[in-house]
């Protein structure tokens, strides 16, 4: 098995880019990113973005893609896991390079979540429950951040009002990130009074909608010396299926996290203290639940611990950078190794590990990417 | 045309009656008619239908607005626990959000879920309601 390595990443703001389209935000980061790896073009190309088929009607996004970029004949997939498709697209290409099939793979996640009201896409974004059992029946995604909310403040007695800190952290970090979707300020108060969502689910609890596009490029070894940029190890990028939230034991569990980072850590001797990292915010209770599951909090406890947080979501997250859903992966690889190789938002990290979740729904299911330095 | 009238005909007996498949092998109940248990993956399960009576455990008041569900906002999403110890969530409806409450006794009822509009299917199937006691 091959060593992978990041040879270059790029990314654009998260905002509502009403004035362009898929392919012209693709495009932007696509560009960039092949210039910044020193190669003339991909082998392979891997897509994420989770509304192709709803928002944009468009079946097999990545080969009209290509054929768009004029990047012919270089073979194209699109990939889908719901929410964490732009991590499952770095776990294709890891597997394509460590396998020994592909040398250089372009990375693309690329979202379009405005081409429809708010309410057309709230529908639109449901679908990653399932459509048989809980979408035709009413249920939706944030009803369930709900339940969930209700049963860990009741186990572990905390406050409504003690939960508002990660909302609140997220925007102060986001600030310092020029590609943020959402850069003010914001007090607990204003978490509590926001519109409500599901009780106890406030606006403010929850990603914005946002459209945006991140790229990376994989590479081996023989590739990535060849950019003469410093280069990150992806040591692994490891998923898991978990059970749908009726199904489960403890609806405060996020059981595939649980299993991956247990498995990362006997396999690769990962040190929790050792790492930045950026997870899976798209509400701010499951941040408390990752928090956990990790190991870098106490159950129960993580809300205490979040003030003291150095290297965990820098970007602000998906609260305040953002969650263009399918491309939100691709972003949240890109900032580690921003942060990782030359510093980002103030902040630069000389440690060992970086890690990245990235999930579906209530942990429908999660993935972890470990990227490592190499000396 | 939203949803497939073919999956509402195929499914009619899970959306029209409350059912849960039963597992021979690791002995686990769960909601929704299958013929694959989902806790084990085993093929030997057979269907049972629930009373459709059980227990409100937690819920949320949802002013989640899709452009299927407009017109029913607030609505409340329940987790309740069937006699038969099996979990489910679903709609509540003929409540008021502040008189529910966790422990209360509801049952099944076949409701409204959605409808193409203005002048196509409407989706039937099943919610809860609170039992009402007699006094």
């Amino acid at each position: 098995m091959r060593d992978v390595y990041i040879a270059s990443s790029s990314m654009i703001n998260v905002d509502r880019h009403f004035n362009r389209g898929y392919k012209e935000l693709a495009g932007v980061v696509v560009k960039d990113v092949i210039e910044g790896a020193s190669v003339e073009q991909p082998d392979y190309i891997v897509v994420s973005s989770m509304f192709a088929e709803s928002s944009l009607n468009q079946l097999d996004l990545a080969t009209i893609l290509t054929q768009h970029l004029g990047l012919k004949p270089v073979p194209a997939i699109r990939v889908d896991t719901g929410e964490s498709s732009g991590l499952a697209a770095v776990e294709i290409a890891y597997s394509l390079i460590t396998a020994g099939r592909a040398d250089t793979v372009l990375v693309v996640g690329v979202e379009k979540a405005t081409e429809f009201p708010t309410r057309v896409t709230n529908r639109f974004l449901s679908k990653v429950l399932d459509y048989e059992v809980e979408v035709l029946r009413n249920i939706t995604p944030p009803n369930y951040a709900a339940l969930i909310m209700k049963e860990y403040m009741k186990r572990y007695r905390v406050s409504r009002e003690e939960l508002t800190i990660w909302p609140v952290k997220m925007h102060e970090n986001a600030l310092r990130n020029p590609y943020a979707q959402l850069k003010f300020k914001i007090t607990p108060s204003k978490v509590l009074n926001a519109i409500k969502i599901s009780e106890p689910i406030t606006l403010y609890d929850m990603f914005p909608i946002g459209d945006g596009a991140a790229a990376l490029i994989l590479a081996s070894s023989k590739v990535a010396r060849k950019s003469g940029r410093e280069v990150l190890l992806v040591r692994d990028v490891v998923s898991a299926t978990s059970r749908p939230l009726y199904l489960r034991d403890d609806i405060t569990r996020f059981e595939s996290i649980a299993t991956l980072i247990s498995m990362l850590r006997r396999k690769y001797g990962f040190r929790i203290d050792d790492a930045v990292y950026e997870i899976h915010d798209s509400y701010s209770i499951y941040a408390y639940i990752i928090l956990e599951e990790l190991g870098i909090a106490r159950r129960g406890a993580s809300y205490k611990e979040v003030e003291n947080l150095v290297y965990v979501n820098v970007s602000g997250g998906l609260k305040a950078r953002g969650h263009p859903f399918g491309a939100t992966g691709v972003y949240q690889v890109s900032e580690v190794y921003n942060i990782m190789v030359k510093g980002a938002g103030g902040v630069r990290f000389d440690g060992t590990f970086g890690l990245t979740h990235s999930m579906s729904g209530p942990d429908y299911n999660s993935r972890l990417c470990l990227l490592e330095r190499v000396v | 045309m939203r949803s497939s009238i073919s999956i509402f005909w195929r499914k009619k007996d899970s959306y029209y009656k409350v059912l849960l498949t039963r597992c021979k092998r690791c002995g686990r109940a769960s909601f929704f008619a299958r013929d694959v248990c989902p806790y084990c993956g085993s093929s030997d399960v057979s269907i049972v239908e629930s009373s459709g009576r059980g227990r409100v455990v937690s819920y949320t008041v949802s002013y989640f607005r899709t452009d299927s569900n407009e017109e029913y906002l607030p609505l409340i999403i329940a987790l309740v626990r069937l006699d038969e110890g099996v979990y489910v969530t679903g709609e509540l409806r003929d409540v008021e959000p502040a008189e529910v409450r966790e422990g209360m006794e509801v049952e099944t009822v076949l409701r409204r879920y959605s409808s193409d509009d203005p002048y196509g299917l409407i989706y039937y199937g099943l919610k809860f309601i609170p039992v009402i006691k007699r006094g």
